[in-house]
């Protein structure tokens, strides 16, 4: 390892060559070693792949990358997030979907590849980052580099003649740079000042809070979880594996860490827009609640509506959904009653809430029935389709198609209750017809009869616990003040160089340098700068100062006896 | 409560009637690139005289610095022939361009309030809506630049997208005033839409900007190469590349903190009515990939090699992800995120 | 000030990019929604586990007690001195149902040696309920649970991780074993058979 590769400073923006920098005391020492066939063994090519790993150019490519990966995962379907759009893309594109699974293509954001690109990504941050905030510390006493010998070669400069002699024209100058808070240094004959620190702060700030956002995600992750439930009117349930229809726990989390929160529904309300261009949307759901943090507290009450979520025990429950639950009376062929109760069917249409369920009844004797079909609440019939004109239970119709045969439930391989499986089952050779609440069907041969008895509400609930979330806020809000803070401060070098002329004024050089200033900006501070430096000598004239400016400036009188 | 349709047919009529005035605007920017005199941009001063009685010093035109002005903001000033700066548009072409500019401003911002109080809420629920604000809001940058750093030829080049674009709202895309779905209720819209429309509307300016940085540049080298170049009777009106150049990185800088606001903010209220406070939607998504290459921009102008040119097509690469975000998203991928409203 | 050394600094950053990684490789689900398979409706497991716990450290199992699918209360402390076998069972579950037959044996078989099995019905109606029993001929009681709060008991020992569950007590009222997903004649026979061994 070379001298120079310690202590490597950002990039600078301000386009000067080497030797300018080097003056300015800006880039690592100029003493280069040419350096003659060296050979590297398999530490000197980790480190070669780790300095590339963590270099500008990677993390721009890695954040090119991370864009580009992203773009199927939207404009595909995601596993994740609709499944049964993937299905329908598998029917769509039977020759073309398995090749994009096995890319996962359905499933980007868990994908093998897209984990490693951000991974490297944070890898090479962490990498650049943490040890330029090791320097940033370390050089929190630095003090300004020398003066470079010649300002004029600087981006900025300007000159002007003062009376004053050197040293007091660059203590006032010094005044000036103190009262605006840059950090001095001063030698024979020049000042150096430099302001901006915060700056690096800033954006160092900004890149761990990115680094700490990442780390609370996948705490959130591993110690969370995240669960849905559908819940009828009326119905109750607690929070425990065997309650949750969908249970997505983090890796370290176990049945005996769920909250034991109870929650029951005890009503739902929809309104509806029920005239006007915008019938049929709806206005708002409210679902009053009761629930108990623990087995033993007391009952409390809470209206659960969309953007009002409720939060028990640090656990957050939303209203994600809603729908109609037909509640049917079916007898077998025994004439004994196998299934009294609601059914939950599923929205297929959410403007107009035509809903799909199917009703499987395993222990009717002396066949399995099962039946499939639609609930429309507000039905009408159109040309001799049946459909439905408006989302609220108006005029509520179900029409079945009934089955026999066998359900394929007692073979244990799990099936969805909301799915009829009819490989087994035959088709009973009865009417569609559409039943109000209180008709009934009656089966064929006896089978049996279904009774359509009434309605019931349902909401799904997400249950979310992420103890990752107030750290993943935290982390971002410190971010976005990092990036603040790094934007709006400039770092920026100034230099004073003071110096008798022949005929005994005294010149005064600036210089001015500003590091990071791709945006522009400094060139009007620094002149400022200027003006005010004049302004705080006495005499303004261009040549070399008159006699009579002695009675302006006792310290000139002194001095003038000395002048040569 | 009900939608006051008066006020929203009167907040129709002053958005159409915000589009004929942008239009008139524009031509008359137009005019006066054609007509005006022949104005001198002072662009780099090789000599700059710092405070009477000093000698003059000479600054070293080195590439990427300005030479320092007595005051005053860091781009350059039209001379007038008294040598004094000017704030204000100069000559009646322009005078009335940027009047027209601003009135058409006014228009929109009221066209807009007049919709929000028809509607008894923040006016930014569906595309129409949406499209209106950012326009706006692009408009509003344009004006403010152009008085605080004299910045009035780029009048002619923002206003054309944005009459485009309300000419689209207004045929394509129109909506009928109308109330939230209950997944908008939330005061949330009020600061995430807010944030994103202010992102959008100074992310559109700065594309602007860049295409014509990278017309200027390539008309630059297009001349220095003895070729000839079709676009430089235009460019003449306009400061130098560098100048173009760093009102776009400028541009950036206030609206990348905004958009990453915007997105985070997003995120809180995703978490509040949908129990994620990130889920991949394809919304989230494009915005995410929107910020990613912005970030990439950043991090381009501070990398050797990557500055000038290529920084500038990774801008307009962040521009089309945002307009696919905007738009692309709503129209062709259905996600949580669907309230186009169409 | 302290300055750490060149190479500790560098063994730091490495050291905080494999944290990040590590973190972020073990969990890359909470970035990524994956669904599992499922029946829509409670968690149904379509694997297989069981946990055994020696003598002498059996967690206690908690007073259960309620009303069965015919309507009588029933407890389960009126079983102490006897192996008791709960199953967490619905009708609509077609995991149960496969192991229903091997329940209802074994029930039958070891009720002269002092097993009782004892079924909580999770998210069913009573008709639905009684109808299963009939199919099954299941003739050991039911207890209702609407609410999960009997789950729920169990949640500070041997929760029932999904559905079905099924969890043996010991003649002292302490939980010897857990079986999460179908039970077969065998496993089931196997894991009673050492805690009818062991005496009150």
């Amino acid at each position: 390892m070379t001298t120079a590769d310690r202590d490597r400073p950002p990039p600078a923006e301000s386009g000067l060559t080497e030797a300018e920098l080097a003056e300015a005391g800006l880039a690592e020492s100029s003493a280069r070693k040419p350096i003659a066939g060296v050979r590297l063994g398999f530490g000197g090519w980790l480190r070669w792949g780790w300095r590339q790993l963590t270099s500008m150019r990677t993390a721009l490519i890695l954040l090119f990358l991370l864009a580009l990966a992203s773009v199927p995962g939207s404009v595909l379907p995601q596993e994740g997030i609709d499944p049964a759009a993937v299905t329908q893309y598998y029917t769509a594109h039977p020759a073309l979907a398995p090749l994009l699974n096995r890319l996962s293509l359905f499933s980007v954001f868990a994908a093998p590849w897209f984990a490693a690109i951000y991974i490297l990504l944070f890898a090479s941050l962490a990498g650049c980052v943490l040890p330029r905030t090791f320097r940033l510390v370390g050089s929190a006493r630095q003090r300004p580099p020398r003066a470079p010998s010649n300002l004029a070669r600087l981006p900025f400069s300007a000159s002007y003649a003062t009376d004053l002699p050197p040293g007091e024209a660059l203590d006032a100058a010094s005044q000036v740079l103190r009262k605006r808070r840059f950090r001095l240094e001063s030698g024979d004959g020049w000042v150096s000042a430099e302001k901006g620190y915060l700056r690096e702060v800033g954006n160092l700030v900004f890149h761990i809070a990115l680094l700490a956002l990442l780390l609370s995600v996948g705490l959130g992750g591993i110690l969370g979880y995240k669960a849905n439930r559908l819940l009828i009117v009326g119905q109750g349930f607690a929070n425990t594996p065997t309650a949750l229809d969908v249970f997505r726990p983090g890796r370290l989390v176990g049945p005996s860490n769920l909250q034991p929160f109870e929650i029951n529904l005890n009503s739902f309300q929809a309104k509806y827009i029920t005239s006007g261009p915008e019938m049929d949307q709806p206005i708002g759901y409210t679902a009053p609640l009761s629930y108990r943090a623990e087995p033993g507290d007391p009952l409390r009450h809470y209206t659960l509506s969309v953007n009002h979520p409720l939060v028990v025990d640090s656990v957050s429950v939303y209203l994600i959904g809603h729908g109609y639950a037909p509640e049917f009376k079916i007898t077998d062929g025994t004439g004994k009653v196998r299934w009294q109760g609601p059914v939950p069917f599923i929205p297929v249409d959410p403007t107009t809430m035509i809903s799909e369920g199917v009703i499987k009844v395993p222990d009717a004797e002396p066949t399995q029935l099962g039946f499939a079909g639609v609930f429309l609440p507000t039905a009408v019939d159109v040309g001799g389709q049946l459909q439905s004109a408006f989302p609220a239970a108006l005029f509520p119709r179900v029409s079945l198609v009934a089955y026999a045969g066998n359900l394929g439930m007692n073979s244990g391989s799990p099936q969805s209750v909301y799915q009829l499986d009819t490989t087994g089952m035959h088709r009973l050779p009865i009417a569609a017809t559409p039943l109000a609440p209180g008709q009934s069907m009656r089966l064929p041969d006896g089978a049996g009869t279904l009774t359509f008895t009434g309605y019931q509400q349902w909401i799904s609930l997400a249950i979310t616990y992420d103890p990752g979330q107030l750290p993943a806020l935290i982390s971002g809000f410190a971010a976005l003040a990092g990036l603040i803070l790094s934007f709006m401060v400039r770092r920026r070098r100034v230099f004073v160089r003071a110096r008798t002329l022949a005929d005994g004024g005294t010149e005064v050089m600036l210089g001015g340098l500003a590091r990071s200033d791709a945006a522009g900006g400094f060139e009007n501070e620094f002149a400022d700068l200027t003006k005010v430096f004049r302004n705080s000598g006495t005499t303004k004239t261009a040549g070399p100062t008159a006699p009579g400016d002695a009675e302006h400036n006792p310290a000139l009188a002194g001095r003038e006896g000395s002048e040569g | 409560m009900p939608v006051n349709t008066g006020l929203a047919d009167v907040s129709n009529a002053l958005l159409f009637s915000t589009v004929i005035l942008y239009a008139i605007g524009m031509l008359c920017y137009a005019c006066d690139f054609a007509f005006a005199r022949q104005r001198v941009m002072a662009e780099m001063p090789a000599r700059v005289a710092v405070g009477a009685g000093g000698p003059p010093v000479t600054v070293p035109a080195a590439p990427p610095a300005a030479g320092p002005a007595t005051a005053g903001p860091s781009f350059p000033q039209e001379n007038t022939p008294d040598g004094a700066a000017q704030r204000w548009p100069v000559g009646f072409w322009q005078r009335t361009a940027f009047g027209l500019t601003c009135v058409g401003l006014l228009s929109q911002v009221f066209a807009i309030l007049t919709r929000g109080i028809a509607e008894h809420r923040v006016p930014w629920g569906n595309m129409y809506e949406f499209l209106a604000a950012i326009t706006c809001m692009a408009v509003l940058v344009l004006v403010v630049v152009s008085v605080r750093y004299q910045a009035y030829y780029m009048g002619l080049f923002v206003l054309l997208p944005v009459v485009l674009g309300l000419g689209i709202d207004l045929t394509v895309i129109y909506t009928p005033a109308g109330q939230l779905v209950p997944a908008l209720q939330s005061y949330w819209i009020a600061i995430h839409v807010t944030a994103m429309i202010v992102a959008a509307g100074l992310f559109i300016f700065g594309a602007v900007v860049t295409t014509i940085y990278l017309l200027a540049d390539r008309s630059e080298r297009r001349l220095a190469a003895g070729r000839p170049s079709w676009s430089a009777g235009i460019l003449q009106h306009l400061p130098g590349p560098v100048i173009l150049d760093r009102l776009s990185y400028r541009t950036v800088l206030f609206g990348f903190p905004v958009w990453t606001f915007g997105v985070m903010a997003g995120a809180i209220w995703a978490d509040h009515a949908w129990g994620r406070y990130w889920g991949w939607d394809p919304k989230e998504t494009w915005s995410f990939i929107t910020w990613v290459v912005y970030a990439g921009f950043l991090h381009a102008r501070a990398t050797g090699g990557w500055r000038g040119r290529r920084a500038a097509w990774i801008h307009l690469a962040g521009f089309g992800c945002l307009m696919f975000n905007l738009i692309g998203v709503n129209l062709l991928i259905t996600g949580l995120h669907s309230y186009a409203g169409m | 000030m302290s300055r750490l050394s060149r190479r500790a600094r560098s063994l730091v950053a490495v050291g905080a990019a494999a944290l990040v990684v590590a973190v972020a490789g073990c969990d890359g689900g909470a970035i990524a929604q994956d669904t599992p398979i499922s029946s829509g409706q409670s968690f149904v497991s379509s694997s297989y586990e069981t946990t055994v716990f020696k003598a002498g450290s059996r967690p206690l199992a908690p007073a259960v007690s309620g009303t069965t699918i015919t309507g009588k209360p029933l407890s389960l402390a009126s079983y102490r001195g006897e192996v008791v076998v709960v199953n967490f069972w619905g009708s609509w579950c077609s995991t149960c149902r496969a192991e229903a037959p091997a329940l209802g044996t074994l029930a039958g078989r070891l009720y002269d040696r002092g097993v009782r099995f004892v079924g909580i019905d999770i998210r069913d109606e009573p008709d639905s309920a009684l109808a299963y029993m009939q199919t099954f001929q299941i003739t050991y009681p039911s207890l209702n649970d609407p609410d999960d709060d009997l789950a729920l008991l169990f949640r500070a020992t041997v929760p029932p991780a999904a559905i079905p569950s099924t969890i043996i007590i010991d003649r002292r009222g302490r939980i010897a074993a857990r079986i999460v997903g179908e039970a077969s004649y065998q496993g089931l026979l196997d894991l009673i058979t050492p805690v009818v061994a062991e005496r009150a």
